[in-house]
């Protein structure tokens, strides 16, 4: 009797304001960049490290995060991995960077540059 | 018995030496130096000095404090300050500087401060550190050559 329930999706990738805010930012004067593509590689201590670079198109394979005007896309390999993070940016005086809250790992460096899942 | 190692030598793995000469080696862009003095500085690459004359005011400083901690078993950290304490060592450029703690010292002297900038992140790192063996891929955490 009851139709088949329909599970609104979730985004793979979050971006809090202070994200959005700096990759449209970055991307003002950059009109042959669509946006920014995040992905992980074998490194460090821990196992991996996300990687982010900027992007001129969307491959097959990539996720399209669209969220406030803002694009993101995750690689293939990274999908797994960082479905359900946020993805925050902190700045203070001395450092400014991309944080990654991801509720899949297990274990983090020191300097949290590097996790296991 | 100093030894003078180029600078194209020490970015590759070095053979670990008798810990009674690890004090001695001085490094050929360091030879003007007065001796003595030459081994136990810490240089500041020129995006460190630029990036510290745009956050720094009159009167602050960069700081790095060592401490025990991160994976390999000792990390760096760096914060703003604006009291020098009389042991501390300054090194200064263009009228911006850097204070380190004297036992925070031993374990970076001889080591270059540089300001990175990627997209992902931009920090203060230390690097090409003499005292260092080997690191966290980060660069915050380092293990002492012994």
């Amino acid at each position: 009797v009851s139709k088949r329930k329909i599970i609104p999706t979730r985004a793979a990738l979050t971006l809090t304001p202070a994200a959005v805010n700096k990759i449209r930012w970055l991307l003002q004067d950059k009109p042959e960049y669509i946006g920014l593509k995040v992905g992980v590689r074998t490194r460090g201590c821990n196992g991996l490290t996300y990687t982010l670079d900027y992007t001129k198109e969307k491959e097959k394979s990539d996720e399209e995060v669209l969220q406030d005007g803002v694009r993101v896309f995750i690689e293939k390999k990274a999908q797994l991995t960082l479905l359900g993070t946020e993805m925050d940016f902190v700045e203070s005086k001395l450092s400014s960077e991309f944080v990654f809250n991801n509720p899949n790992i297990k274990g983090t460096c020191g300097c949290g540059e590097s996790f296991n899942m | 018995n100093s030894l003078i190692v180029g600078e194209q030598s020490h970015r590759l793995p070095q053979k670990r030496e008798p810990s009674h000469t690890a004090g001695l080696r001085c490094f050929s862009n360091a030879v003007q130096e007065k001796p003595g003095l030459s081994e136990d500085k810490v240089h500041l690459t020129d995006s460190c000095v630029k990036r510290l004359m745009e956050i720094m005011e009159k009167g602050e400083y960069l700081r790095i404090h060592v401490e025990g901690g991160g994976c390999s078993g000792f990390q760096y950290k760096f914060s703003v300050d604006k009291n020098k304490n009389e042991d501390d060592r300054l090194f200064e450029q263009k009228g911006v500087g850097i204070i380190v703690d004297p036992d925070s010292l031993e374990f970076v002297k001889g080591a270059t401060v540089d300001f990175s900038q990627e997209l992902i992140r931009s920090t203060f790192l230390v690097l090409k550190n003499p005292q260092a063996d080997h690191g966290c891929s980060c660069g915050s955490s380092f293990s002492v050559k012994l």
